[in-house]
């Protein structure tokens, strides 16, 4: 199997030959200088035989002024397209070097007109995407799974200009601002959405962090309200171009209660599925193969305390639990922080190719063990196994 | 004069709905009543902050609904602090809290200091990025409780410079150290010689009054 039909396998729960992989969230900075160091080679994912490579669209060509938004800047502070500060750590520590802290350019906009008033980026330009089907096509034809991918689709972009405290404020008072900065942000993302589908990508990643190590940070119910119609919509303009076109949706922590609501909107693949709060084995046995789970590998334990052996160990019983017959596709669940022994990187990367996949113990019999898909997407899923 | 009782549970119910607007209206009607400020502020704000973070620590609460309960709260408190000031100041305790060197992630030590603040601790919020020698002149200055937050395996590990530089700058004995954050468990908070671990802002709360209790000369 190529790498791309691996993936597609995995992820669309047929058999697989071995489990896919990637380094979802890349290395932090100090861990690529190591990498580097210790490989003599430029690209983790080119070394390791990565089953993905992640495509973003082009730069913007906007050089638009947040100055009045921000105010002046500390020394180092750097800003994107979406007008957000970020201003580099304090510490001299190289294993510091990639935390950032945010400059709110929304936290002092009270008024529901500054929120249409707002410049915000030209995500939706066609020019962003001008390249982007033949950067598809360039890594497809080299047998790799082609991502597209959104990062922080619409809670957390509109978190990161407003702050997340006055963002979840604004929900608790049902805040016409709040309403109009979702609303613009999820219309570039529907567009957006649909250019990658168009790009013939395998997969668009959108995401939003909504979990804490505990649960949910925001109730289900203010969830639904505010964030789950619009994540449907992204997801509706995308299947609107390809019915087919598989979705991920990655959110940290243990976001449990709301799985069962991503499926129902089209979410195929959950990432990171943080092995320290969400249980994989309960995920399995409760969605059955409607969810394919991508991640599980920890990174809050395994990765940076655990020795390579225990890596292996990870690996080989996450492929036993929940591997067999595909649905699982493993990954670092975080970003790969400079503490983590470069011996468990190897260590993951080696057990994850060298260990078969078995066909499937879990079919069609206990696909919907507990009639949590309604019917519209019943008859997709339906379909898959059908083609498996 | 009105019924202490009656307002006090008022004010608590304005709290813990988040109605700032009804906390504040409350808080004056007290005060116009000849209600003592004192007498609102322990059982009226203080009881509905200990009743959300409980809540929160039971799941029924979340992020928001805390961040609205601690906004109606301040209301009052704005109202009432001023007519404290003439009272001998009875504090929960000391507490200075910060996210440790390294680490800018601070909207769960933000939580925290708010919950503090709500149950009454005199909170020095020392921010994010701390140095292991910040917390130790924290400590100088008098705070009975040194919290500390991290929310990468990375910075983790500062956490145990923090609480070495502590003990070598012999200031170990007179405070406790309470840790958190996502990565942070129990077994870390053991392994680094912390006094106390909370895995929510809620639970932080109490274990401030239990350290805050176990420092206190018997």
């Amino acid at each position: 199997m190529t790498s791309r039909e691996r993936v597609l396998a995995a992820v669309r729960h047929r058999q697989p030959d071995r489990t896919p992989f990637d380094f979802s969230w890349g290395f932090a900075p100090a861990q690529l200088t190591r990498f580097q160091e210790e490989t003599g080679a430029a690209d983790p994912d080119d070394y390791f035989g990565a089953d993905t490579r992640l495509l973003r669209p082009s730069p913007t060509r906007l050089r638009t002024d947040f100055s009045s938004y921000l105010g002046p800047l500390p020394p180092g502070a750097h800003v994107d397209e979406w007008g957000i500060g970020r201003r580099p750590s304090a510490s001299t520590d190289a294993a510091h070097a990639h935390l950032d802290g945010f400059i709110y350019p929304l936290l002092g906009v009270s008024a529901a007109r500054g929120a249409f008033d707002y410049p915000l980026p030209d995500l939706d330009a066609d020019y962003r995407y001008e390249d982007f089907a033949a950067r598809v096509a360039a890594v497809q034809s080299r047998g790799v799974a082609a991502l597209a991918v959104m990062d922080c689709t619409i809670f957390e972009v509109a978190w990161y200009m407003r702050s997340m405290e006055q963002l979840l404020l604004d929900f608790a008072d049902a805040s016409p601002f709040a309403t109009a900065l979702l609303d613009r942000i999820t219309a570039i993302r529907e567009v957006q959405a649909r250019r990658f589908a168009e790009s013939g990508a395998d997969v668009i990643c959108m995401g939003d962090d909504v979990g804490t190590q505990r649960g949910m940070l925001m109730s289900v119910r203010m969830w639904r309200a505010w964030l789950k119609p619009r994540l449907a919509r992204v997801i509706a303009a995308a299947r609107q171009v390809r019915p087919d076109v598989l979705v991920f949706f990655h959110s940290d922590g243990n976001v449990t209660a709301i799985v069962e609501d991503l499926i129902e909107i089209g979410v195929n693949i959950l990432n990171p599925v943080q092995p320290e709060c969400m249980d994989p084995v309960a995920l399995r046995a409760r969605f059955g193969h409607h969810l394919c789970l991508w991640g599980t590998v920890g990174t809050q334990s395994t990765f940076p305390f655990g020795s390579p052996e225990d890596v292996r160990r990870e690996v080989a019983m996450r492929i036993e639990t929940v591997g067999q017959g595909g649905g699982l596709f493993l990954a670092p669940t975080h970003m790969i922080e400079p503490e983590v022994p470069f011996a468990n990187i190897v260590a993951f990367v080696e057990s994850v190719r060298s260990t078969t996949v078995r066909r499937g113990g879990v079919g069609d019999e206990i696909a919907n063990p507990v009639g949590v898909v309604r019917e519209n997407h019943r008859h997709q899923v339906g379909h898959r196994h059908r083609s498996s | 004069m009105a019924d202490t009782v009656d307002l006090t549970e008022r004010l608590r119910r304005s709290v813990l709905d988040g109605d700032a607007a009804a906390a504040a209206r409350l808080a004056n009607e007290g005060l116009a009543g000849g209600i003592v400020p004192r007498d609102m502020v322990d059982r009226g704000l203080i009881r509905a902050m200990d009743e959300a973070g409980r809540l929160f620590e039971a799941g029924e609460f979340f992020v928001p609904e805390l961040l609205v309960s601690a906004r109606a709260m301040k209301a009052a408190m704005s109202i009432l602090e001023p007519l404290l000031a003439g009272e001998a100041h009875v504090s929960a305790g000391r507490i200075a809290i910060g996210t440790v060197a390294g680490d800018l992630h601070d909207i769960g030590k933000n939580l925290v200091a708010t919950m503090l603040r709500g149950a009454g601790f005199d909170v020095n919020d020392l921010g994010v990025d701390v140095t292991p020698a910040r917390f130790v002149q924290a400590a100088r200055d008098g705070a009975a409780v040194i919290g500390v937050s991290a929310l990468l395996t990375t910075t983790m590990t500062s956490m145990r410079a923090t609480v070495a530089a502590l003990e070598e700058a012999g200031v170990r004995g007179r405070v406790k150290v309470m840790v958190g954050g996502a990565p942070v468990t129990q077994e870390y908070a053991d392994a680094i010689g912390a006094d106390g671990y909370s895995d929510n802002a809620g639970g932080a709360v109490a274990l401030a009054r239990r350290l805050v209790a176990q420092s206190r000369p018997s």
